[in-house]
């Protein structure tokens, strides 16, 4: 049974490699390559299903480590994997997940010419994320950490003729290497006081605040925290099914999923816990509220999925990893899915991005409607969806934790602005009249399209409910507590319903003002990038070049160097010269003086 | 729920407890014949089940019931109900006895405090 569950895990990862082997000996062999590619995903799935079963009735975790290993000095590293009730739970989901988005690509990419070295990138960017979310040492980590970001990269610049779209992977790859500044902290830290990256050897022993504070950065620039977040909207400029896999469902989780490994060395140090959790309250409230001024679609969607990575760091901040982790499934299948209902919308209007130009597509693109509403309502945490297991749990333990009332507030404001941006999409794509010229027919004609729609639909509805029934109870969360604050989620939703649409019928009648100053911080993303990405940088160039010309150049080169020394003696000798009257015979006199005291001193 | 943390900093600090120092008084202290809790799984029997640190509690008799449950009744992820809740009425129970040991605790400092001010009031 233990030999099963290793065998078939691997197994899955290996048919991962099938395609990317196959088309390097043989490139460009077929047209159906992008088909191989979802058919090899679909299988990984379903051959990473049985292991998920075994887990569930076994409830073991199992370690499998080659032997061919690297010594340096005495650090040994060894190829192993961490099959744990983490990994074996979220392989299946992430191979679900990719399998729906790659049968969407091959309806959304259908007309690029590099559609085979897309699915390479995807295939690739998927074993990466494997390979980091099953290491069980740190350097197999660092290396599925290192990929996925390399994969970002390559993925969002995919439209490279576009400067906005080399912008936007440029700052998602700088973005993230200022976060793995952390990572390699940690690393280093360990390598000196732990003498191994092995995390069975790690949760034996001590961590302290630095080396998890290093954990904490990582996860800030990976999984795009306040302070290291404008990569993630910027990165919307590569193509849907690359939003749908990396930017929501699956890299941007992995700095989280790196703390949720972490977690039993953080459940001990307050600092950590307390940063987790302030850092996440922060993002929630401010991504949430970048949000609900934006009008391109996909950016809403950014800003959403950033808001709940924030809340899935405060999850982490109150000590109960198995609810973040069970966020990060649940999140998973209904993000994917709002990102592929976008990238429906977008195509079928032509590119067109702007939900002010969107509308009336409730009738003409039912399935796309359809479940872009059930994503939107699993999002806001309706009852006995998929967000709902999760999210409520989640607000259920903050409102019964010892914690930061203020961070708990910021979370709740956060919670009630999630229906609010929700609603605005919803609101402008779907309903009311179309906005958009008549063009050429739309329709979902096409099972590439509606399938992998409806797949992730039916995860968006059933997949927590099966996930908590089967999972074993692990987090010990007060289950009571007063009707108020068992609802606390659901009244703060239906908050965030009901007042934007009183203040949309409101406002509708009054005269438009000039400029709405919180409007426009919001819709300004906070100013953040105009600050950071401009002032910063210029205050270092003009440090540099004032280093450069008036410190070196004109202080110790001229001032205090040559010419600084001549002017001092041309000034001193002229000063000196003018008080001399030129009586030399007069001056030779004081030989009279001189010759005398020196023969006395002689003598 | 969460009032004693107000009451600490906007009310009288002196009678709120401490939960990080409970209790201060004895626990027969009022009562007659009040028998010290017992863990009715034993440690091996934990240990058997591989419970986690957190679920040894007071009600583990009735997780390990549960997970046996789980075991036997696979693939029906839908059974085991009733022992469930059996366990969640056990855990809900036991905060409610945290929650009352609290309260008590919190009486008995006011009850204390008032005693020491009728004390030092009374006229020597």
């Amino acid at each position: 049974m233990n030999f099963m569950l290793n065998s078939m895990i691997l197994l899955s990862i290996v048919i991962l490699t099938l395609p990317l082997m196959i088309n390097l000996a043989f490139p460009h062999k077929t047209n159906h390559f992008p088909a191989y590619c979802k058919n090899a995903v679909k299988l990984a799935f379903l051959t990473s299903l049985p292991p998920l079963i075994l887990f569930v009735y076994a409830d073991t975790s199992h370690h499998t480590t080659w032997s061919h290993h690297t010594s340096i000095n005495t650090l040994n590293l060894s190829m192993s994997f961490k099959l744990d009730h983490f990994s074996i739970i979220f392989i299946p989901i992430a191979f679900y997940v990719t399998w729906s988005i790659l049968e969407f690509s091959l309806w959304y990419m259908h007309t690029d010419p590099k559609i085979h070295q897309f699915f390479k990138y995807l295939i690739t960017f998927l074993l990466t994320m494997i390979i980091l979310v099953s290491a069980n040492n740190l350097f197999q980590l660092f290396i599925g950490w290192e990929g996925v970001g390399i994969m970002s990269f390559m993925l969002i610049g995919w439209w490279y003729g576009r400067s906005d779209a080399n912008t936007a992977a440029l700052q998602a790859v700088l973005y993230n290497r200022i976060g793995d500044i952390g990572f390699m902290l940690t690393m280093a830290w360990l390598m000196i006081n732990n003498n191994s990256w092995d995390l069975q050897h790690i949760f034996m022993t001590n961590m302290n605040t630095l080396a998890l504070l290093g954990l904490i950065i990582a996860a800030t620039g990976k999984s795009a925290q306040f302070g290291l977040h404008p990569w993630l909207p910027s990165a919307m400029e590569g193509p849907t099914p690359v939003s749908a896999l990396l930017h929501s469902s699956t890299m941007v989780v992995a700095g989280i999923f790196l703390l949720i490994r972490f977690h039993p060395m953080m459940e001990n140090n307050n600092t950590a816990l307390t940063t987790a959790l302030c850092l996440g309250a922060t993002t929630t409230l401010f991504t949430a509220m970048c949000a609900i001024t934006q009008n391109d679609i996909k950016k809403i969607v950014a800003f959403s999925t950033s808001s709940q990575l924030g809340l899935m760091m405060v999850t982490i901040g109150l000590n109960q990893p198995h609810l973040a982790f069970l966020h990060i499934c649940t999140h998973a299948f209904f993000k994917a899915m709002l990102f592929l209902c976008s990238g429906s919308i977008i195509h079928s209007l032509n590119n067109e991005q702007d939900i002010r130009k969107m509308g009336g597509l409730l009738h003409i693109l039912p399935i796309t409607s359809s479940a872009l509403m059930t994503g939107s309502l699993a999002l806001m945490g309706t009852p006995f969806l998929a967000g709902f297991y999760s999210k409520d749990s989640i607000i259920e333990a903050m409102n019964t934790s010892y914690i930061n009332s203020w961070a708990m507030v910021m979370t709740l404001i956060a919670t009630s602005l999630t229906a609010i941006y929700s609603l605005r999409i919803i609101y402008f794509a779907l309903l009311n009249q179309p906005r958009f010229p008549p063009m050429s027919p739309i329709n979902e004609n096409n099972p590439n399209l509606t399938n992998p729609i409806t797949r992730l639909a039916l995860g968006s509805i059933f997949a927590a409910f099966i996930l908590t029934m089967n999972i074993p109870p692990t987090s010990m969360v007060p289950m009571t507590m007063p009707p108020a604050l068992k609802l606390t989620a659901l009244i703060v939703t239906i908050i965030g319903l009901i007042i934007p649409m009183e203040l949309n019928l409101l406002i509708n009648k009054l005269p438009t003002t000039p400029m709405i100053h919180t409007d426009n911080f919001s819709n300004m993303l906070g100013y953040f990038t105009h600050l950071f990405h401009r002032m910063y940088p210029l205050a270092n160039l003009q440090m540099g070049q004032h280093i450069a010309t008036m410190l070196i150049d004109l202080n110790w080169y001229e001032k205090t160097g040559p010419k600084g020394q001549a002017n001092l003696h041309n000034t001193t000798s002229s000063y000196i010269t003018s008080t001399q009257k030129g009586l030399i015979k007069t001056y030779f006199l004081s030989f009279i003086i001189t010759i005398p005291a020196i023969f006395a001193m002689i003598t | 729920m969460g009032a004693h943390l107000t009451r600490r900093y906007l009310g009288d600090a002196e009678v709120e407890p401490d939960p990080l120092h409970m209790p201060t008084f004895p626990p027969d202290y009022g009562f007659q014949g009040r028998k010290e809790r017992v863990m009715v799984a034993t440690q091996q029997e934990m240990n058997d089940a591989q419970l986690l640190l957190q679920q040894r509690d007071y009600c583990a008799h009735h997780l390990i019931q549960l997970l046996k449950c789980k075991r036997d009744s696979f693939p029906n992820f839908l059974a085991c109900g009733h022992e469930k809740h059996i366990w969640d009425l056990c855990e809900h129970q036991d905060y409610v006895g945290r929650m009352k040991e609290f309260e008590r605790e919190r009486r008995l400092l006011a009850r204390q405090k008032r005693r020491a001010e009728s004390e030092a009031s009374e006229p020597k």
